[in-house]
Order: structure tokens, then C-alpha cells, then sequence
């Protein structure tokens, strides 16, 4: 058998070239297919991967902790107090990297000349940097320094809208917890830029201290952020701080917390399957096509071969296997195609001229195409095994040739 | 008045390393309603000239003058054109269009060369009567015999009305009948409307029917000798 | 009757499998075409419609600064009598004028900071699909002055309800303090939580007052029955305003960026699918139609000889195409229209449509656009790219030689 199937290898190869421009232009095919799968997918997951980053980003941590009423209500009055004994030890332990406590109110703020709502947050710079969730880049002054700081950072884009600038004082009013109206005025000590300019305008850094003092809340927060540095795990840790955070705290995962995320980042998969499927689909008419066209312009020979005693099953595979050399081709240029179009992409894909679009849906002004080495066998299964199955009903056919009839064919 | 005259052709062909001589200084003169026979062995020659004479080919060097048309200085188009208007061509193999019937067959030529609809039903009927093929005009060649096949691809070469009809070893695939049949065909073609024959062959039945016959051997000429058709009979 | 017509029909036929695959990969892709661009033509008509009507019109006049910094100064002056003449140069009721401002709002228990637009309640209805959207309670009436509607989600977070008061503090256009109390009349569930987080309308003149405001607002609002009219509006509104004063016409374009530019990227992710799945067809076809040129290679040769231009063969082999991709138009624009119909009944929705939905203001079922042009674009561009393959098959022709041709098996 050995030996028969090393002819048999080598009688589909050469009868895939016997007609080398009908096998260039299914192979443009099927690279073309496979480069497209592969090449949307890699968009669709830079996409993704993008628009989780940024929501992470402003989340921010993968697990956060709150009252259980905050969510609703997210009011001041809705606090809970400061980490301690077993959650602030389920919090100092690995896998969690990092944790931030952070007061989180509505709030008004003023300047002299006019005024916006944003959500105010008061934060400890230095776990929030653990953290990865301070502003991108601080475009003038500088950051909070501590938690005691008494400045204010604000957005660009607030700050034009507010018409005020560095060094300036501004107001921020809100709301202590028997609904008095609490403010404070503070000066703009820096300036930050951010990806998505929502996100300039809707966030004012201030230090934690110097709020809960202004709110009178003493050291409650209204939320603690954790990050353990990779939110595809998320589940297998959040059971564990839920049990430290006790019943009356109320911990959720970004999944839970962002459902526009969690149900992007779980479609994909699905999306680019389906992608992949309908491309192959289009594909398949072709391949279907060619190969019945082998066969029918090799009729006599197929029933040469039966009438020297090949059996149907012999011809059955060299069919198939004529069919595989095809595919396998296509897949390594595709393939080789995707490579080469995506690697010098994943630097960026500058898509400035369609930002505001693109903010809608949570994305900056680059998209990074992600090659995923899981897309790629995607489309090489899907490719392989739908292939070969359509492959089946030609070669199917001609393995059944009546051999005398086959022969007497001109 | 002569319908032909071929000067000093020369043709080689290159198979592989080899060069075949097609054509060596073949000198040739055949007059408006002759019959001729081109013969020799496989390899002759006689279908290069007859190709050369059809404007299918050109030859390498030389003269080749049909009607009032030297065809070696003619472009493909103009070639084509001659081929379908003044020239009419049967093959070995019938080569009959397999999805048209016998009448469309004929018609479609008959559209190519611009012959009104109105008049091409008709006319097509006329030439399948003219070569014994009535009541048969709608049959796809599939459904017809040989014989029949060759007679539908007769018509169609004569549906123009050239003054000349090529034929190249027409009767290869016939039986002895219908060979005769065919040959019968085109004596009363020749005789009855003057069109000029030029028939290559190396079948001696078919020879028996030429006035003229051209005997050709490594491409080149080796005698031209007028005979007193006698059909089959002697063959 | 014509043979060569009679004679490419007969030849698609010879291999009516192979001519059927070809056929088929054609209407698969236009059904798969018609299917998403009618989805997707769909899914931006609500997209614009949805944001158009519940934010920002089709067309505002606004202080040429206000749009880009929504400062309270940048207002525009003698705002309702601005509208009015609007309203009768352009002949619609659906003008209407506003003005905006940001507050500190608060109930009993709880305080926010919202934005507070001041709005006509007589012409309000007609440009702004909010008044329809009131879930509870009225919406503004003509004589209202300290009544407010707000959001479902903002009266949660308030904590208010119906006939609850909230007390408003911020900053006037010139900069002092401004302070008022308003009434809860209505509130509005437009199931768009991002929205319904931020409505709070009063009437102009209230906020006018409130706001040291005068005469003046920040916008007019103006909706047009379909896009189409808006470049014609936009230019008899401009013919109203002084060429070179402040105030500014900016059309929907202009006024929500966002919106064309997330249509633009996504098309552009649509055009490459599509033009990916058209190029697959345009080779299933282009293999097909140059197997049957290279087949019928001693045919071709023969009809050569009789002396047919290749030209003419050309033309038949175009004319075979010509029928199979006629074949794959009229079954894909038929099985097309049926699947349009189905689905502009019956409605479209996948998992995780909800969320996108909810963040593009669209509906949790996509209907898709029910118009020609959804329908044939897809369609009429296979059947052209079909065509376009059949060049090469052709063109091959013109390098049959008749001789060698007729000597091929």
C-alpha cells in the first residue's frame, strides 16, 4: 500500500498542473478567500481588543467592588468604607497586580465663565498608576502627586469648554450625604489628553483625601478597582475576592459591569466564524466546479485506471488528495498573503478621518489589526474540512464510474 | 480563368530538435471548375498546401493567388473573410457543432455571412435537399450517421455558393458506400454549378473521380498528371 | 430567430451541472449581498433618523463658535423670533428654538449635574421625537413656566417622580449665579439609557429668565421630512442670517460628525466583505466560461476555419456569459426581493444586537431598507463583474490558431 499511495500522491500532483491555468486561478481563489478571512478577522479582533482596552481603561480594573446599591444610584450617600482585614488581604495577594480605592461622584464643575456636569473622581495617583488607569498624557502641569493633593486635572476639550486653563481656579459642587450641596473651589494643576474625548470631558481627577473631606464621608469610597493584568481571566479569581468582600458589598467583573464589552468580545468569535464559513461557501462553487471539471475531462482515464484494476476507493483518494494539494496551497498563500499584508499594519492603521465614528463605538483614532494565530488554523479548518467534504460529491462520482462505459467515451 | 496559382511555397515546421520540410518550392496551377485530387503518403505535404491554399496557414516563402487574391499578403481578418464568403471547407472529422441541429448548422454559417433571416430558413433547407438531407433537418448530429454528418457539413460549405470547396481527406471516416455517396456529391457539384475541387486524399477510391491528380511526396511535388475520371469502379 | 443566441443557450447546457454551480455561486452571492447591504442601509437610515429626531435635527443655527465648545455665551439672539422667520421662509412647522445650559440639579435626596435645554413646547413636538416618547405624566404645555420633563434613568438617580420638585443651580450667560426651581410634569423612557441619563427640558422662557438669557438661546432646530431637502434648506436659511454676523447654519453632517463618520467605517468594512465575495464569483465564473473556451478548442478552430472572426466567437462566448449571469441576476434579484420582504415583516436580530443597539440609538430589531437600490445594487454589480470575467476566456480566442486549434483534442 505504501508504494500505491506514494504513485497516488504523485498522480495528483501532476494532475493538478495538467491544467495549471485553471489550478493558478483557483489557488488565486481560494488565497484570496483565505487572505480575506483571515484579514478581516485580524481587523474585527483588533477592533475588539481595542474596544476592551479603552473600556478597561475607563472602567477601570477587570473586577470592581461596590455598595450594592452604587450601581443604580450612584450617589455618595451609596458608599462603602475602605478595604480592610480580609478583603484588603484577598486584595495584597497575587493574581491581583494592582487596586485602586477611588471616590466616584456626579458633580458640577464651574469656572468663571461657564459650567459643565462631569463625574468627579478622587483617586490615590499612585495606585491608580498601578493600576494603568491615569490619563494617557498630561499635556500641560502635571498629575495629582498624592492623595492629599488639592489641585484639580481636568481634560483638554472640559477645559476649552470651560474656557479656563491651567493655573485657574475652578468650582466643583456636589453632594454630601444629607444632600447638601458641597463645593470647594481648586485650582487646574494639570491638563490631560485621553483617547476618546468623551472621556476628557466626562473625567476630573481630584485627590481622595481632600474629596472625602469636602464630601464628609470620612475614608469610605465608592468603588474599588482590581486588575490582575488580564482580562480574558477574570473568571477564575473574581470568586475569590466576591467571598473576602462579604455579602454587603456588591463585586462584579467588567463582563457584568460593561454588557456592551462582554457581548463584543463573545460574538466575535462567533462572527468571525460565520465570516469565514460564508466566505468558503462563495469559495466552494468554484472548487466544486473545478474538480467536477477534472473528472469529467478524465473520464476515460479514470475508467483506464478501473479497468487495470484501481479500486473505486484508490480513486476516491487520489480525488480527494488532488483536491487537498489545492486547498493547502490556497491556505499557504492566503495565508502567506495576510502575513504580509497585516504585520506591517499592526504598527496602526490611522483612521483619524473617521474618530468621531469610531468614538461611538469605543475606539481611538488607530486601529492595531491583531493577527491571532487561533484565526489562522480557524481558516485553515474551516478551509480544510468544509473542502474536503465538498470535494467529496466529484470524487464520490467518479470512484462510481461504470469503467467499460467510461472508456467507450470520446 | 485560374482559380489558384501557387509560386515557389515553401513551409517548415520545428517538432523538438527536428525541422520538417511542409512545403519545398511547391508550383501549382489549378483553373476555375477543375477537380483535383492532392495525394501522397502521411506527411506529404497535401495538407499544408490545401491550409495554404484555405488561407489557414501561411507559407514561409512564395506566391499563392486565389480568385483575383494573393493570400499571403492578406491579414487574418481579411482571410477569414475569404474563408467565408468565397471558399467553402469539409474536414476528416465532420466537425458539425454538436448542440445544433442540421439546419441550424447550416443557418448559423448563413447569419455569419450576413444572409437576411427572412431568406436563411429557406436557402438552408435548399442546400440540405441539394445534398440529399431532406426530412432530416432537424436532427442534432448526434442522431445522424457519418455519412449524413458529412453531407450537413457539405451543405454548410456550400451554403455561401463559393466557386471553390477544400476538402481535406473527406472520406477518412466513411464507409465504402457513403463514400461514394459523397464523392457522387461533389462530381455533380462540380459539374452541375462549375465549383472547383480540390480534394486531398490518400484513399484511392476517392482518386478515381479526379480529372486532375496531384501526386506529392516530402512536400514536394513529384507529378501533375490530367486522368479520365473513372470513379470507383478500377479502385 | 436569431442562432447564435440559440446556439450560447444551447452550450450553457452541455454542462448544465457546471452552469448551475456557476448560476448558483452567482445567486448565493447576491442574496448574501442583499441581505447586508439592505440590512445595513437599514440599520443607518434608523441610526440617522433615531439620532436626528431624538438630539439634533436636520439642521441648526447656531453661534459659529457654539458647536465645537458649547459655551453658554455663544448663544444666538432674538432666538424665537429667529425661528419664527425660519418657519416661514422654509413653509414647515418643525422649527423650533433652544437653548442649553449645565446645572447642578437636586432633589430632595440626591443631586446631579445635568444639561438643561429650554425648549418651545408649542414647536417642540414637531422637530424632536422626545414630547411622543413622554412615558408618564404630560409633556411641556404652552403655558408651563417652572415645569421640567426629564429622563427615566435621571429620575431614578434623582430620586423624583411625578410632581417632585428640583432645584437648579449654575451659572448665567454672564456669568452669575443662576438659581430656579422647577416641577416635574413628565418623564421620558426612550429604552436609549444613555439619553435617558441626560433630558431635562423646561420651557425657553423659564430657562431665559433662570439663565439671564434675554432674548436669547443657543440654537434653531429645524427637521425636514427626508435628507434629501436639507442642502435646499440649508441655503434659504443661510439667505436669512447677515453674511457676516456670528451665527452659523450647520447641517446633520455637521452637527453629528460621529454619525457619518461611524456609517463611513463601517461601509468601508462592508465594501471590503462585499468586494471580497464579488471577486470569489467573478473567478467561480471566469474558471467556468475558460474551461468551456479551452474544451471546445477544436470547435472554435473549425468555426475559424469556415471563416468566423474570432471576434464573432468572442461574441458568442460573451453572449453564453451574458445568459448565465442574466440566469444568476433574475433568480438573485427574486429570491432577493422575497428575502426583503420576509424581513422587513418580520425584522432581524442576532445575540448582542441589544447592546449595539443601545449604543448606536437603534432599535433592538433591525428592518431592513425595503428600496431598489438596496435590492440591484448587490445583484447588478455580480452580474458586471461577471461579464468582466468572461475578458480573458474571450480574449484567448483571438490567439486560436484554426490549424492547431483543430488539431487539439
Amino acid at each position: 500500500m505504501g508504494g500505491v499511495s506514494r504513485i497516488v500522491a504523485v498522480l495528483a500532483w501532476r494532475n493538478l498542473w495538467r491544467n495549471y491555468r485553471r489550478t493558478l486561478i483557483m489557488l488565486l481563489a481560494i488565497g484570496i478567500g483565505v487572505w480575506a478571512m483571515i484579514f478581516m478577522s485580524a481587523l474585527m479582533r483588533g477592533m475588539t481588543d481595542q474596544m476592551v482596552h479603552n473600556g478597561l481603561a475607563v472602567l477601570p480594573g477587570e473586577v470592581q467592588i461596590h455598595h450594592p446599591r452604587y450601581r443604580s444610584d450612584p450617589s455618595v450617600v451609596n458608599s462603602m468604607p475602605s478595604p480592610t482585614g480580609e478583603l484588603l488581604a484577598a486584595l495584597e495577594k497575587p493574581p491581583v497586580s494592582a487596586w485602586a480605592a477611588r471616590v466616584r461622584v456626579p458633580a458640577v464643575i464651574a469656572s468663571e465663565r461657564d459650567s459643565r456636569g462631569v463625574t468627579l473622581l478622587g483617586v490615590d495617583p499612585a495606585a491608580e498608576r498601578a493600576l494603568g488607569s491615569l490619563p494617557d498624557e498630561i499635556l500641560q502641569g502635571r498629575f495629582l502627586t498624592d492623595a492629599a493633593d488639592r489641585g484639580v486635572v481636568l481634560g483638554a476639550s472640559l477645559a476649552r469648554k470651560l474656557d479656563t486653563e491651567l493655573g485657574k481656579r475652578v468650582v466643583i459642587m456636589s453632594q454630601d450625604p444629607d444632600n447638601n450641596v458641597a463645593d470647594r473651589g481648586s485650582r487646574v494643576v494639570g491638563i490631560y489628553r485621553a483617547r476618546l474625548a468623551s472621556n476628557e470631558e466626562q473625567f476630573v481627577y481630584a485627590g481622595r483625601e481632600v474629596l472625602q473631606q469636602m464630601l464628609t464621608i470620612g475614608t469610605a469610597v465608592s468603588e474599588v478597582a482590581v486588575s490582575a493584568n488580564d482580562y480574558r481571566q477574570v473568571d477564575s479569581w473574581a470568586p475569590a475576592i466576591e467571598d473576602a468582600a462579604g455579602d454587603n458589598l456588591e463585586v462584579l467583573t467588567w463582563m457584568e459591569l460593561d454588557t456592551f464589552l462582554s457581548s463584543m468580545l463573545s460574538m466575535q468569535d462567533g462572527f468571525t466564524l460565520i465570516l469565514m464559513v460564508v466566505i468558503f461557501v462563495a469559495l466552494s462553487f468554484g472548487l466544486v466546479n473545478t474538480l467536477a471539471m477534472a473528472v469529467f475531462e478524465r473520464v476515460r482515464e479514470i475508467g483506464l485506471m478501473q479497468a487495470l484494476g484501481m479500486r473505486p476507493s484508490l480513486i476516491l483518494y487520489q480525488l480527494l488528495l488532488e483536491s487537498l494539494y489545492l486547498l493547502v496551497l490556497g491556505l499557504i498563500l492566503g495565508n502567506g498573503l495576510a502575513w504580509l499584508t497585516i504585520k506591517p499594519l499592526e504598527s496602526g492603521i490611522d483612521i483619524s478621518g473617521v474618530a468621531q465614528g469610531m468614538e461611538m463605538m469605543g475606539m481611538g483614532t488607530t486601529l492595531y489589526p491583531a493577527l491571532a494565530y487561533q484565526d489562522m488554523l480557524m481558516s485553515t479548518a474551516v478551509v480544510i474540512v468544509l473542502g474536503l467534504l465538498a470535494s467529496l460529491l466529484p470524487a464520490w462520482r467518479a470512484a462510481r464510474l461504470d469503467p467499460v462505459r467510461a472508456l467507450n467515451k470520446t | 480563368m485560374s482559380a489558384i496559382i501557387c509560386k515557389d511555397l515553401c513551409k517548415t515546421f520545428r517538432q523538438g530538435e527536428e525541422v520538417i520540410t511542409g512545403l519545398d518550392n511547391v508550383s501549382l496551377s489549378i483553373d476555375a471548375g477543375e477537380f483535383v485530387c492532392l495525394s501522397g503518403p502521411s506527411g506529404s505535404g497535401k495538407t499544408t498546401l490545401l491550409n495554404a491554399m484555405g488561407g489557414l496557414d501561411t507559407p514561409d516563402s512564395g506566391e499563392i493567388t486565389v480568385g483575383s487574391q494573393r493570400l499571403d499578403q492578406l491579414g487574418k481578418g481579411e482571410l477569414a473573410d475569404i474563408r467565408l464568403n468565397s471558399i467553402g471547407f469539409v474536414f476528416q472529422a465532420y466537425n458539425l457543432i454538436p448542440v445544433l441541429s442540421a439546419r441550424e448548422n447550416v443557418e448559423f454559417i448563413m447569419q455569419v455571412q450576413g444572409v437576411p433571416a427572412a431568406q436563411r430558413g429557406q436557402l438552408a433547407e435548399q442546400v440540405l435537399a441539394d445534398v440529399g438531407l431532406q426530412g432530416m433537418e432537424t436532427r442534432l448530429p448526434a442522431e445522424l450517421s457519418g455519412g449524413q454528418q458529412q453531407r450537413v457539413a457539405v451543405a454548410r460549405a456550400i451554403a455561401s455558393k463559393p466557386r471553390l470547396v477544400l476538402a481535406d481527406e473527406p472520406t477518412a471516416n466513411l464507409d465504402t458506400h457513403s463514400a461514394a455517396q459523397l464523392m457522387d456529391l461533389f462530381v455533380a457539384l462540380n459539374e452541375d454549378k462549375g465549383v472547383t475541387f480540390v480534394i486531398s486524399t490518400h484513399d484511392t477510391r476517392v482518386m478515381g473521380y479526379a480529372r486532375r491528380l496531384v501526386r506529392l511526396q516530402d512536400g514536394r511535388l513529384i507529378s501533375d498528371e490530367a486522368q479520365q475520371p473513372h470513379g470507383m469502379a478500377q479502385a | 430567430m436569431n442562432v447564435t443566441w440559440v446556439l450560447a443557450w444551447r452550450n450553457l447546457w452541455r454542462h448544465g451541472r457546471r452552469t448551475w454551480l456557476t448560476v448558483g455561486a452567482m445567486v448565493f452571492c447576491n442574496l448574501l449581498l442583499v441581505f447586508m447591504i439592505s440590512l445595513q442601509l437599514g440599520s443607518y437610515q434608523m441610526m440617522i433618523n433615531n439620532s436626528l429626531a431624538m438630539v439634533s435635527g436636520h439642521l441648526q443655527v447656531q453661534h459659529r463658535d457654539f458647536m465645537a465648545d458649547q459655551r453658554m455665551r455663544d448663544s444666538v439672539p432674538a432666538v424665537a423670533a429667529l425661528a419664527d422667520s425660519v418657519r416661514e421662509a422654509l413653509g414647515t412647522e418643525a422649527v423650533a428654538a433652544r437653548g442649553q445650559a449645565f446645572a447642578l440639579a437636586s432633589s430632595e435626596d440626591r443631586s446631579f449635574g445635568v444639561l438643561i435645554t429650554g425648549v418651545q413646547p408649542l414647536y417642540e413636538p414637531s422637530v424632536s421625537s422626545f414630547p411622543g416618547l413622554v412615558s408618564r405624566g404630560r409633556y411641556l404645555q404652552a403655558d408651563d413656566r417652572d415645569a421640567i420633563v426629564i429622563g427615566a434613568v435621571l429620575a431614578r438617580n434623582l430620586q423624583v417622580d411625578l410632581g417632585g420638585e428640583l432645584t437648579f443651580l449654575g451659572s448665567g450667560r454672564d456669568g452669575s449665579f443662576a438659581a430656579g426651581v422647577a416641577t416635574v410634569v413628565g418623564i421620558v423612557d426612550t429604552g436609549i439609557a444613555d439619553i435617558d441619563r441626560v433630558v431635562a427640558q423646561v420651557p425657553l422662557v423659564w430657562f431665559q429668565d433662570v439663565f439671564t438669557m434675554a432674548d436669547a438661546g443657543h440654537a434653531v432646530v429645524v427637521r425636514l421630512d427626508e435628507l434629501d431637502a436639507v442642502p435646499a434648506a440649508v441655503s434659504t436659511v443661510s439667505s436669512l442670517l447677515a453674511a457676516d454676523g456670528d451665527l452659523r447654519v450647520l447641517d446633520w453632517d455637521a452637527l453629528q460628525p460621529g454619525l457619518r463618520q461611524a456609517i463611513q467605517s463601517d461601509m468601508a468594512s462592508g465594501w471590503l466583505m462585499y468586494g471580497v465575495l464579488i471577486l470569489l464569483v467573478a473567478f467561480s465564473v471566469l474558471n467556468t466560461q475558460l474551461m468551456s473556451v479551452l474544451e471546445r478548442t477544436r470547435e472554435f478552430g473549425v468555426m475559424l476555419a469556415l471563416g468566423m472572426s474570432p471576434g464573432r466567437l468572442a461574441r458568442l462566448v460573451g453572449i453564453e456569459t451574458l445568459l448565465m449571469a442574466s440566469l444568476g441576476l433574475a433568480l438573485g434579484l427574486f429570491l432577493g426581493a422575497l428575502l426583503i420582504w420576509y424581513l422587513s415583516v418580520a425584522g432581524f436580530t442576532y445575540p448582542g444586537m441589544e447592546e449595539m443597539a443601545a449604543r448606536f440609538n437603534m432599535d433592538e430589531r433591525m428592518y431592513p431598507e425595503v428600496s431598489l437600490l438596496a435590492l440591484a445594487w448587490g445583484p447588478v454589480t455580480v452580474f458586471v463583474f461577471t461579464l468582466l470575467a468572461a475578458v480573458y476566456p474571450s480574449l484567448r480566442l483571438f490567439r486560436l490558431q484554426p490549424v492547431a486549434a483543430m488539431r487539439a483534442v
